[in-house]
């Protein structure tokens, strides 16, 4: 056979940005068709916004007693009348971190148990994209959520929001990085240790202490007060309750933002490192077939 | 000519003690998910404990005993956390007690077992009240530790007041797994249901701080009475109506609860039976 055949016919795959991009849309459309398939999770769409702060809400009222009394230190304490959007705000970074953590944080282990992932390793393009048509189709269905939320803690709850919605959508998309980085380093770790549920615990139970999803961090003792500023949460869930529920402008905002920018480049590079690690791992021990 | 089994009360019991052990068996196998059982519930009381300290002036939450009659807002929590973990397992064990057998591939070889098949959820119900007695009893002394726990009245007329409920929520189990069998796919109904279940039984406030549109659906929860009467014992905090009447619903409540459970599952048994859908995922 001569050489001029290698030259001439052309490769079984090319690689290149259109091939990466249809390689996540496909992952991306695949999980949206997942997704789509059971009604119990759509409808759970509408049902968790709600239910989920009503204990923390309901638990306030009774702290705050028949006559309101309690109001006062709370407001001392927060600066804000507005207790059910203070709760309903926490709550609710708490429950998008907790969703990318069993969703993206899943993704690949969900492959690997359906048993699809070493084909899918097999295919000739940028492994990454897995993970990332993974995130944008979680991203989309959180922003559905969020939408939701906000919409139903108006209507049952009664939450008015006083800021611009510019400056919330601003916060939101600083926290992104953050959020979904975390995401990635969490489903490199779980495929390679498997058992994901007490890490989730750990991570959620971390932002359910520290990072003030129904009091504000003030209240903690300083070694816990250090702890919150080294945690994303804290900062996205301030930024927001001060830009929905404060009236904040972008100057006040910018510490949040600038401080979620810098985690969020820190977490994607910490995803990113540990997907590749993973991958070479998998590579040499072959563990990535191993449940 | 003998039949290959021959049933009796003692292979009755055997068959229960083999259900009790493998269950026993099963959950120390897994002494992450037991650990779990315990610190999740503390995780969870962190928020309010901060929260609480929001609304405290030295300590005492005085809007707090504006509804309770006790202003030590935490030992009225916890206490309710402590409960809420049967209210759990029942909906999350029990409610999947078959379903996992199903998931398992068992449930069809044990269905054909020559024993009563309600043997099969009373041997669950068995190991599940004794571990989650055990892990309730560490939730109470690892959150007295972290957040501080102050009982002042009977520990046994807490207990006592505590058995009809929990046969009763028990009962309400047998029914649940012979639901979650015939629906198969069942997380969200079970999330929700045992979510709201445990919030407007006021586990974690007093019910009366509902507003008035949801408080007679507290009302019409039986596990209400059964949290508030606890309190009552344990806590001397005020209860919704005298205690005696609390009693009086909940011995109700057991008794209502276990002929549902039972008749339920019967029902379902015959309906498999007839339909031939026990292995059908």
């Amino acid at each position: 056979m001569s050489s001029s055949y290698f030259r001439t016919t052309s490769p079984l795959t090319r690689h290149g940005f259109g091939a990466e991009w249809r390689a996540m849309w496909t992952v991306f459309w695949r999980e949206w068709i997942i997704f789509r398939r059971y009604p119990s999770w759509i409808i759970a769409l509408f049902i968790w916004p709600v239910i989920f702060p009503f204990v923390y809400v309901f638990s306030a009222r009774a702290l705050a007693g028949p006559d309101g009394s309690g109001m006062a230190l709370f407001t001392r304490a927060t600066g804000t009348t507005d207790l059910v959007g203070y709760i309903a705000v926490g709550t609710t970074v708490w429950m998008w971190q907790n969703v990318v953590l069993w969703t993206v944080g899943m993704a690949l282990r969900n492959e690997q148990t359906r048993g699809t992932l070493e084909s899918n390793w097999l295919a000739p393009t940028w492994r990454f994209s897995y993970l990332l048509g993974a995130g944008i189709s979680q991203m989309i269905t959180m922003a559905i959520f969020i939408a939701v939320a906000a919409v139903e803690f108006g209507l049952f709850f009664g939450v008015r929001y006083q800021g611009n919605p510019l400056l919330v959508l601003l916060i939101f998309a600083a926290a992104m990085p953050s959020i979904y980085g975390l995401g990635f380093a969490f489903a490199s770790l779980v495929i390679t240790v498997k058992e994901a549920n007490a890490f989730v615990f750990l991570v959620r139970g971390l932002i359910m202490i520290f990072c003030g999803i129904t009091f504000p961090i003030s209240i903690l003792p300083g070694w816990m007060q250090t702890v919150a500023n080294w945690l994303p949460p804290t900062y996205i869930i301030h930024g927001i309750r001060e830009a929905a529920l404060n009236n904040a402008n972008l100057a006040a905002l910018w510490p949040d933002i600038q401080a979620l920018l810098l985690f969020g480049v820190g977490w994607l590079i910490i995803g990113y490192s540990t997907f590749m690690w993973m991958e070479r791992r998998a590579r040499q021990t072959g563990a990535i077939g191993e449940y | 000519m003998t039949s290959l089994s021959q049933p009796s009360w003692a292979s009755h019991a055997r068959a229960l003690w083999a259900i009790t052990r493998k269950d026993w068996l099963y959950f120390w196998r897994y002494p992450l998910n037991a650990l779990s059982l315990v610190f999740q519930p503390i995780i969870w009381l962190a928020p309010v404990y901060f929260m609480g300290q929001v609304f405290s002036t030295n300590g005492q939450a005085q809007g707090f005993a504006g509804f309770s009659g006790s202003s030590d807002y935490m030992s009225f929590i916890i206490l309710g956390t402590a409960l809420n973990n049967f209210i759990l397992v029942v909906f999350w064990g029990m409610g999947y007690a078959l379903k996992n057998d199903m998931d398992a591939g068992v449930l069809e070889s044990n269905w054909l077992m020559p024993v009563p098949r309600l043997l099969l959820l009373t041997g669950h119900t068995f190991t599940s009240l004794v571990t989650t007695s055990l892990t309730s009893l560490a939730i109470i002394l690892l959150a007295a530790l972290f957040f501080g726990f102050h009982p002042t009245g009977s520990v046994w007329s807490a207990m006592l007041t505590l058995l009809p409920m929990l046969f009763g929520l028990y009962g309400f189990g047998f029914a649940f797994a012979a639901l979650v069998l015939l629906l198969r796919d069942a997380n969200t109904l079970v999330d929700v249901g045992s979510f709201l279940v445990q919030s407007l039984s006021g586990s974690n406030f007093p019910v009366t701080a509902l507003p008035r549109w949801l408080l007679p659906i507290s009302l019409a929860l039986p596990l209400t009475y059964g949290f508030d009467a606890v309190r009552g014992w344990l806590l001397k905090t005020q209860t919704l109506l005298p205690i005696e009447t609390e009693i009086m619903i909940l011995i109700a409540f057991m008794v209502v609860m276990l002929v549902f459970g039972v008749w339920a599952f019967r029902s379902l048994e015959r309906h498999v039976r007839q339909t031939g859908t026990l292995g059908q995922h």
